[in-house]
């Protein structure tokens, strides 16, 4: 087998069209009786809101972690790579890492001094 | 040069990775947009592994897919969900600017694009560079030693970027607190303080009817309880009254005759 | 094999390159066909079992006896859930976005199988007249292969979220998002410990370089980073925030019923299986037996198809710690979770990958090649020499920590006064514990004492609540 990933399609395959055929089957063989309370937003027995909470919008504190997510998402892409070839690599590479890794932190160190870090 | 798997998954592929980048531009929802983009990334993370650039291909899809989409999700709920795009414009000229830049931009990647020399010698030659890399050392390592050996400055620069984009989203999105939050325990002390409510608030009530949040409980002498429903709710004018149960019979009778028509 | 010999083969294991160690030059399609098929079946019957199993368990912690109707002791509870949830209405409300409403289960549900691909489960085996390894496949980024399909499969949460079109499902979705994302940082970072030792990314290969020493030792802090984020991944208790019953309904599938609704549920509990199952794979030595059985007989139980044995066992038993911990615990609060994620995970676990790759470094004689004799064994004075500054940093660390920990209680507590007036206030107060009553006599003899028992009264109200338990 020359193309490792096409095993990993199979899978995707399986589990997308045991998905879909299931989602499908209730569909058909499930009842269908039409209650208009039924169909509204579920909101623990009170009148649903017309919209979503604050219109669908949500805090902007979720931004900061997203944002924070991606900084160290992208640190640690490049921590795999050194972390698999570190025996080739040698010692310029550990210090090089390590200036990395502390520039980064000095981002982190300053984010939690100002509070982003907090919740509430 | 190409085999036929190769050229198999390219037709499929393509018109996917194109259709999702059209959903970008064309979608109306935001978030349709957003899964548009999110489609082409993958696809281009797929392409990536077919050309047995086996990290790259995986990267592109965790990164992208998992963190820029993510960001861009949260992004477009910050905005509002169906918030349509205003059509005015907030900088003078900005139609017109940006229709430049467009060209410009178009420009240079045609210009770029028609630099790169594409016979079938050299990309042969340079896939099999790549795939006696992957077996003599392995990809992974490979692009280490580019990473920590030709572009350790690159590397390092990245980091300076990872912190701009740390303090943007600080001065952006961080709302200073000025005075500390009140802990549970220091509501509790005060209302014991201030001898007012200090069991709680009253819990909202239950009528025989309609057990929920909005409908407020009953004082001992039968008049409904202001502080015991939420002031949300109060504000939107959402608390029950129970004159709306009074023709119940005609409202189930109408809910009946609404699903014989459906 | 003695533990500092295995030290020594973690040192001498080192790979020439980081592709996969298994070989699948003699698999064709159909048998990679086959293969898939069974993984598949063998996760259905996995998740059915499982569900079973932690209702009994549980049941079990709770002094009840749990499902046991259906079928022998109520195997078959989970079948019957499944056939009554596929006979449900399939509800989509009024204010859904219809596409996204069905593609959010579809994700999920389909992206919980995916990863299963890379994970092996023995070692080679003869299968229709061919020579296979017993695992679907193998790339040399197998791991990133799994942590990149976990983040696809979050956009399962977030669309299911968005698109109910309804209040609650919105924050649980949201919540949820937040919260795997927070908590797949920590998990990344504390594999690249494992990177370190292993030189490798495949599965198959990190798998092989624990044939001496399995990683849970010399990466015991990584071990602990991984388990508690993987909880956290799940969105299991005690971390299931973004189903939080008593504040979010059901979270992002609030709105879902049917077999949609069940789409959600398999994904859930695959994922469970599939975290446990890369904790194995990293950290308990994979498939491959257990020391003292792989020492049995020449290691007759150490290959071909008894790695299913051990590789289930052994995922298992994460299993049940997940199963455990629903039982014991209960739900953190959101704050205090982010916290512990954002502040102390994080940190910790970047301090520790620079830790191990000084102590890597230094093995593999970056540091310096001197050596110490210590009797017939040779140690790296560069290793000795990082481990004990390694040792002393975390010492240090954990001291001053503790020290203001106890400086911080200690401000906290007010010690109640020694004596108190019970009849300070007008009615009778009793004692704190270790307290000592004032006489009454004072209080009822000597008319003029109000004064005082004004102040020791102000003093017995201050006292803080903690000082009663």
């Amino acid at each position: 087998m020359s193309a490792p990933y096409v095993p990993v399609l199979f899978m995707l395959a399986l589990g997308f069209g045991f998905a879909a055929l299931s989602v499908f089957t209730s569909l058909v063989v499930g009842p269908k009786r039409y209650n208009r309370a039924k169909l509204e937003a579920y909101e623990c027995g009170i009148q649903p809101t017309p919209q979503a909470a604050g219109g669908g919008r949500v805090p902007i504190k979720y931004y900061l972690t997203a944002m924070l997510f991606i900084v160290f998402d992208i640190e640690s892409v490049f921590l795999y790579p050194f972390a698999v070839a570190f025996n080739k690599l040698g010692l310029f590479a550990l210090v090089e890492m390590v200036l990395f890794i502390l520039t980064v932190f000095v981002a982190y160190a300053y984010v939690w001094r100002r509070g982003g870090l907090d919740w509430d | 040069m190409t085999s036929t798997a190769e050229a198999v998954a390219f037709w499929i592929l393509g018109p996917l990775a194109v259709l999702g980048a059209l959903g970008l531009i064309f979608a109306r929802k935001a978030v349709h947009a957003a899964l548009g983009m999110a489609l082409t990334m993958v696809t281009l993370g797929v392409f990536y592994l077919i050309e047995k650039a086996d990290f790259l291909g995986v990267i592109q899809i965790f990164v992208y897919t998992g963190a820029v989409m993510m960001i861009f999700l949260f992004v477009i709920m910050l905005v509002g969900v169906d918030s349509s795009d205003s059509l005015l414009e907030t900088i003078k000229g900005q139609r017109w600017w940006s229709f430049i830049f467009v060209i410009g931009l178009a420009g240079l990647l045609i210009f770029t694009l028609g630099q790169v020399t594409f016979d079938a010698k050299t990309v042969q030659a340079g896939m099999d560079r790549l795939v006696a890399n992957n077996n003599a050392t392995g990809n992974v390592t490979g692009i280490a030693e580019k990473i920590f050996g030709q572009y350790v400055w690159a590397f390092e620069v990245t980091s300076a970027l990872l912190i701009t984009a740390a303090l943007g989203a600080m001065v952006l999105a961080h709302r200073e607190r000025i005075v500390p939050k009140r802990t549970q325990a220091e509501w509790a002390a005060r209302r014991v303080k201030e001898n007012q409510d200090v069991a709680g608030l009253p819990a909202p009530g239950v009528y025989a009817r309609h057990n929920a949040v909005d409908t407020p409980a009953l004082l001992p002498d039968g008049r409904p309880a202001a502080k015991s429903v939420s002031r949300v709710l109060v504000a939107r004018d959402q608390v029950a009254r129970t004159d709306g149960y009074r023709d119940v019979e005609r409202y189930i009778e109408r809910e009946i005759e609404e699903g014989r028509q459906k | 094999m003695t533990l500092s010999s295995a030290a020594y083969g973690l040192l001498g294991a080192l790979p020439a390159t980081d592709n996969p160690s298994a070989d699948f030059s003699d698999t064709p399609w159909w048998v990679a066909l086959i293969k898939a098929l069974v993984i598949f079946v063998y996760l259905l019957i996995s998740t059915l079992l499982v569900i079973w199993f932690e209702r009994r368990i549980i049941g079990r912690m709770q002094q009840r006896p749990g499902p046991n109707r259906n079928g022998p002791f109520g195997l078959l509870q989970t079948l019957a859930d499944g056939a009554k949830l596929m006979l449900k209405e399939d509800i989509t409300p009024a204010k859904a976005d219809k596409i996204i409403y069905l593609l959010a289960p579809l994700i999920a549900g389909t992206m919980a199988f995916v990863s299963f691909a890379i994970i092996p489960f023995g070692g080679e085996v003869w299968m229709f007249g061919h020579r296979t390894p017993l695992q679907l496949t193998d790339v040399p980024v197998a791991v990133l292969l799994v942590l990149a399909v976990a983040s696809v499969g979050v956009y399962g949460i977030i669309l299911a979220g968005w698109s109910s079109g309804s209040t609650y499902p919105l924050l649980g979705g949201l919540r949820s998002t937040a919260q795997v994302i927070s908590y797949e940082i920590a998990m990344g970072l504390s594999l690249v410990a494992i990177f370190l030792f292993s030189g490798s990314m495949s599965t198959s290969q990190i798998v092989a370089a624990q044939s001496s020493l399995w990683y849970i030792l010399p990466a015991f802090f990584s071990f602990a980073v991984y388990v508690i984020t993987m909880v956290g991944e799940t969105n299991r208790l005690p971390f299931d925030l973004a189903e939080g019953e008593g504040e979010l309904t059901g979270g992002f599938h609030t709105e879902y019923s049917s077999m949609r609704f069940a789409m959600f549920f398999l994904g859930e509990y695959i994922n469970m299986f599939t975290v446990a199952a890369l904790a194995t794979t990293m950290f308990l030595g994979g498939w491959q037996a257990p020391p003292f059985i792989a020492a049995i007989n020449n290691g007759m139980f150490n290959h071909g198809w008894w790695g299913i044995l051990w590789f289930t066992i052994k995922m298992w038993i994460f299993i049940f710690g997940f199963v455990w911990l629903r039982g014991s615990l209960p739900r953190t609060r959101y704050d205090q979770f982010m916290r512990f994620g954002w502040k102390f995970l994080i940190p910790i676990t970047l301090a520790w990958v620079v830790a191990v790759a000084f102590i890597r470094g230094a093995q593999l004689g970056f540091l310096g090649e001197g050596t110490v004799t210590v009797g017939p064994l040779g140690f790296n004075t560069s290793t000795l020499v990082i481990v004990a500054v390694v040792a002393v940093i975390a010492l240090a660390v954990a001291w001053v920590w503790d020290g203001r920990r106890e400086a911080r209680l200690a401000a906290e507590q007010v010690s109640p006064p020694e004596e108190i007036d019970p009849f300070a206030g007008g009615h009778p107060v009793p004692p704190l514990p270790g307290q000592r009553l004032r006489e009454p006599s004072v209080a009822l003899t000597a008319g003029g004492s109000s004064g005082e028992s004004v102040v020791s009264g102000g003093t017995v109200t201050a006292v803080k609540e903690e000082d009663h338990g």
